[in-house]
């Protein structure tokens, strides 16, 4: 299948807003994991996370609009605007009917809704905002995009729990390859730091209850490893085909080339402990952008610091590049900012273009003994690196597995 | 207080829109583009505010600020 060119790249997450200041704060190995003060969350096991204060401050949204949307879809909006204009696009130069929007979230609008919730039972039915039913849906940040904008091209909101945004960001690939859209703003956006979201989190099990010291809490692959910690946040990427990019004379940051998805079929919560289906996932993804194991220079890692997921992740990886897998340069960088869920395969893709773009692996902090040897973890601190392919994994809850092939232009 | 002014008052809190965008004689739709979730919402708070009870179809989307000031004081007076 043809590539698809990346031209425009909008980030909105702990670690920054804006691709400057994210770059700057991955490249350092700061943490922006920390006690959730949004809300009281001190009878949680879990209370830590990856917040945003300051969304705000970046926000061209009116009042009359924030009343009526959840946090997640005020992301998607502010990371669809950084895009755009990173992108050069001014969308009301373009054929509406030719711009789609392809988003990937697996829980929904959250804060919205409790509260509205709380008041349907204290206040009764008249107590509930009219925007509730259209706040809370995981596929309103795609409505929302939509009407800011005025797009109208064919999109998707795609809810596969972690691989969300990979499978959108690949969905959209596909749909652009058949020259069904002239451009495709793919990504995705996740809020889950909200009381009812974080019990969800907490009762699914994989989050660190290491509450006592936050920035040393998400270990992905160390051996004292003790789940992942949430973050919240949006990535979106503006996509088109190379032809059209090369027209408009656009700064093309990367190529996706490369796309599959498998499920394990196993189990309802874990993922196959071999990794089988993960391994077929990455070769399918390497067969489908024309590379061998041996193009890639850096694998972008799932990480979710659950020892069946993190080691099943480097036997499907070893499976694939056999003892090659032991050079090529592997990192976690979430483990900065938290497990942005739904909208981790998007952010894993912005981090990636950007490491190629400075030819810097960004580190997996917290990452000091690995619990399963096998890769080239890049540990504590950035290194520096040439990377022209790139291999970008996510995985979701059940085993749904979803790589995508990134190329530099 | 100002029939008008009250309706006025009751709208912008609500809606979060600039008072002058408002206008006695447009209606909410060319005014300030109001939509159908609005129009549900902004039925119940004038109902709220003046204590009447309202039908969606005595103030509309077409309605202006003085079409409703009237079916209002036709309730109150």
């Amino acid at each position: 299948m043809d590539k698809v060119a990346v031209t425009g790249i909008g980030i909105v997450s702990p670690s920054g807003i804006g691709k400057r200041q994210f770059w700057a704060n991955i490249k350092s190995g700061r943490s922006f994991v920390k006690e959730i003060t949004r809300f009281d969350s001190s009878k949680y096991p879990s209370r830590i996370a990856g917040q945003i204060d300051d969304l705000e401050k970046y926000s061209h949204i009116s009042e009359r609009l924030m009343k009526k949307i959840d946090t997640f879809s005020h992301m998607a909006l502010i990371a669809s605007e950084l895009a755009l204009q990173d992108a050069g696009i001014d969308i009301k130069n373009e054929d509406p009917n030719l711009v789609g929007i392809f988003l990937g979230n697996a829980i929904g609008g959250w804060l919205y809704a409790e509260t509205e919730l709380r008041d349907l039972y204290i206040e009764g039915r008249e107590g509930v905002s009219p925007y509730m039913a259209s706040a809370w849906f995981p596929a309103a940040p795609q409505g929302q995009v939509s009407i800011y904008y005025g797009i109208k091209g064919f999109s998707k909101t795609v809810v596969a729990d972690r691989a969300s945004s990979s499978m959108a960001l690949g969905y959209a690939r596909k749909v652009l390859a058949k020259n069904k859209l002239n451009m495709i703003l793919a990504g995705g956006m996740e809020a889950p730091v909200t009381p009812y979201a974080l019990l969800c989190c907490n009762t699914y099990g994989a989050l660190s209850k290491n509450n006592s010291d936050p920035k040393s809490a998400y270990r992905p692959f160390d051996q004292n490893r003790s789940g992942c910690v949430i973050g919240e946040g949006s990535g979106v990427v503006v996509m088109e085909s190379i032809e059209r990019a090369k027209s408009r004379k656009a700064n093309i940051l990367a190529l996706i080339s490369g796309y599959a998805t498998t499920c394990d079929g196993v189990d309802r919560i874990n993922c196959d402990s071999k990794g089988l289906e993960l391994s077929r996932a990455i070769k399918e993804a390497l067969s489908d952008a024309k590379a061998s194991p041996s193009d890639i220079d850096y694998i972008s890692l799932d990480g979710l610091a659950v020892d069946l997921w993190d080691n099943s992740e480097v036997e499907a990886i070893r499976n694939v590049f056999g003892k090659n897998a032991e050079s090529i340069p592997a990192s976690c960088p979430k483990s900065m900012f938290g497990n942005l869920l739904g909208a981790s395969g998007a952010v894993d893709l912005v981090t990636t273009i950007l490491a190629m773009e400075n030819n810097l692996v960004p580190p997996t902090i917290n990452l000091d003994v690995p619990a399963k040897q096998g890769l080239n973890y890049i540990g504590k601190e950035a290194r520096e690196h040439k990377i022209n392919k790139a291999l970008v994994i996510s995985r979701g809850r059940g085993g749904i597995n979803a790589v995508l092939v990134v190329e530099k232009a | 207080m100002d029939t008008k002014l009250k309706i006025k008052e009751v709208l912008v809190d609500l809606l979060k829109v600039k008072p002058e965008e408002l206008k006695d004689d447009l209606s909410l739709q060319d005014s300030i583009g109001v939509d159908s979730t609005e129009m549900v919402e902004s039925v119940i708070a004038l109902e709220k505010a003046f204590g009447v009870k309202l039908s969606p179809k005595e103030i509309t989307k077409s309605s202006n600020i003085n079409d409703i000031e009237k079916v209002i004081l036709s309730k109150t007076s």
